[in-house]
């Protein structure tokens, strides 16, 4: 049975949840979990396959995404104006790629979703009834899948990768340590947390991406084959 | 919501709200240069005036792109970027802070663009309201007239056009304007808008206009203590000149 899609909230003026087909499948973890990878070697699978695929991630909009990076760049905006700046960002991609692609029947891929967003926001204190009325123009996702690594793991695998550690990635804005190490560490792990507290409202399926990406890639394409399934 | 009063702030925040046309940039721009003359702390802010967001908005706008949603988004990001940064800290400084338009110019348009009442109002809660709006009211006719005389290249968003009311810029911004209007008449108990006449004329609404401010808010309270600082160029002269008279001084020494 195809489940129909549905808005978490208000959703989108004159958009009918009705008419949005395809499937909505949302891949999230912090830096270093293996995402991006995942997303495209999942994107080659169902091509393969025969699926027609549109992918999305944050920042990545016509409207806002260069003014947004260069003003973190500067790291001037406040936290209410960094909310809204990226919700901003989120509603362009949703109104001009995924919603166009549900309506399509597409598979849309996002690497990240408004569940980052929100948990970025909520680290930073902003009310959670506020972010979901905010993000309540999103629709609800046919799956989340939830990169979970370590901390440590992830320290390792961006050192590894780039040999530094990204600013934004390791919460220096709030101040939690000047060691950019143990900043990282810490805002990780409160990362985690507000995760974990999304996940009491939203339906999350946890994977353990401490493995090897073989093995990751594997319980993704089972789940997705699950879904797909039921589809037809 | 609470009001910056309600809320302990120190100052004060003073809005006006009404069509384009209807006279209230005017009547605040009087405002402000009556309390400088005054000695009172105060601050001047605009809608839609944010560095930051402004590349973002007007190549939105130039090119199209916005949607009721991310009109709205914008527009609210804009207004968090000024109230974090300029507002809040100025009302804890205790500043009384002058606003063309606030959020009731989001609640008006942006529902009159089909977003919901309670998600644009929920996205901007973070905001206290007003310590007194006023809402310059003046006929639909005479605020169209007023823009529309020169018949002036209207903009697409400004006209409302994203919202295919018609095809005539003009009859799309009358439409538009009109239901704007509606929206501003339907909050105004909600929200306690002191409703001007803008059909009187400046000088009479600007006397109403003082008379209100200064009996809703003890003035004397947000003097400055401290004289303004000497603006930059007359505060090199004076250094100079103190300076020569210091070397005139030297010289006069030597030759005692």
């Amino acid at each position: 049975m195809n489940k129909p899609h549905r808005f978490y909230g208000h959703g989108i003026p004159r958009v009918n949840s009705a008419d949005l087909g395809g499937k909505l499948i949302v891949v999230e973890g912090a830096d270093g979990s293996g995402r991006s990878t995942q997303i495209a070697s999942l994107v080659d699978w169902l091509e393969t396959q025969g699926h027609a695929t549109v992918q999305v991630g944050l920042k990545r909009s016509t409207l806002v995404s260069e003014e947004l990076e260069k003003a973190q760049d500067g790291n001037v905006l406040s936290r209410t104006t960094l909310a809204l700046f990226y919700a901003t960002d989120f509603a362009d991609q949703l109104e001009n790629l995924i919603l166009p692609a549900l309506k399509s029947g597409f598979l849309v891929l996002a690497d990240r979703y408004i569940y980052t967003l929100m948990a970025r926001d909520m680290v930073r204190g902003m009310d959670e009834a506020w972010l979901k009325n905010l993000y309540g123009i999103a629709p609800e996702p046919d799956v989340v899948f939830y990169l979970s690594v370590e901390p440590e793991e992830l320290v390792q695998r961006n050192l590894a990768k780039t040999a530094t550690l990204d600013y934004w990635e390791s919460g220096m804005d709030l101040g939690l340590s000047r060691d950019m190490f143990d900043s990282f560490l810490k805002y990780q792990v409160a990362m985690r947390e507000a995760f974990r507290k999304l996940q009491q409202s939203y339906n999350f399926e946890i994977i353990d991406a401490n493995r090897s990406v073989a093995a990751v890639t594997k319980d993704l394409r089972n789940n997705i084959t699950a879904l797909l399934a039921e589809a037809d | 919501m609470k009001t910056f009063a309600e809320s302990q702030f120190p100052g004060r925040l003073i809005a006006v709200e009404g069509l384009d046309g209807s006279g209230k940039s005017t009547q605040i721009y009087l405002l402000k240069r009556w309390l400088e003359a005054e000695g009172i702390k105060v601050y001047f802010s605009e809608w839609n005036s944010s560095e930051l967001v402004k590349s973002a908005t007007s190549k939105g706008k130039k090119r199209e792109l916005l949607t009721p949603t991310t009109f709205s988004l914008i527009h609210a990001t804009d207004f968090a970027d000024r109230y974090e940064r300029h507002l809040v800290p100025l009302l804890r400084a205790g500043y009384i802070v002058l606003c063309d338009r606030y959020i009731f110019t989001a609640f008006a348009r942006d529902v009159t663009r089909g977003c919901p009442p309670d998600w644009v109002r929920g996205n901007y809660s973070f905001a206290c309201v007003p310590d007194l709006t006023m809402f310059f009211k003046a006929d639909l006719e005479v605020s169209l007239n007023r823009i529309l005389e020169g018949r002036p290249k209207l903009k697409f968003f400004e006209a409302g056009m994203d919202l295919r009311l018609s095809n005539d810029p003009y009859e799309s911004f009358r439409i538009f304007q009109g239901r704007i209007l509606d929206q501003y008449l339907a909050m105004t108990k909600e929200f306690k808008f002191v409703v001007m006449d803008a059909n009187e004329a400046v000088e009479k609404q600007q006397v109403i206009v003082r008379k209100l401010v200064s009996d809703r808010i003890d003035l004397k309270k947000f003097k400055r203590r401290s004289p303004l600082p000497l603006p930059p160029a007359l505060h090199r002269k004076h250094r100079r000149d103190t300076e020569l008279n210091q070397e005139e001084d030297e010289q006069s020494d030597k030759a005692a």
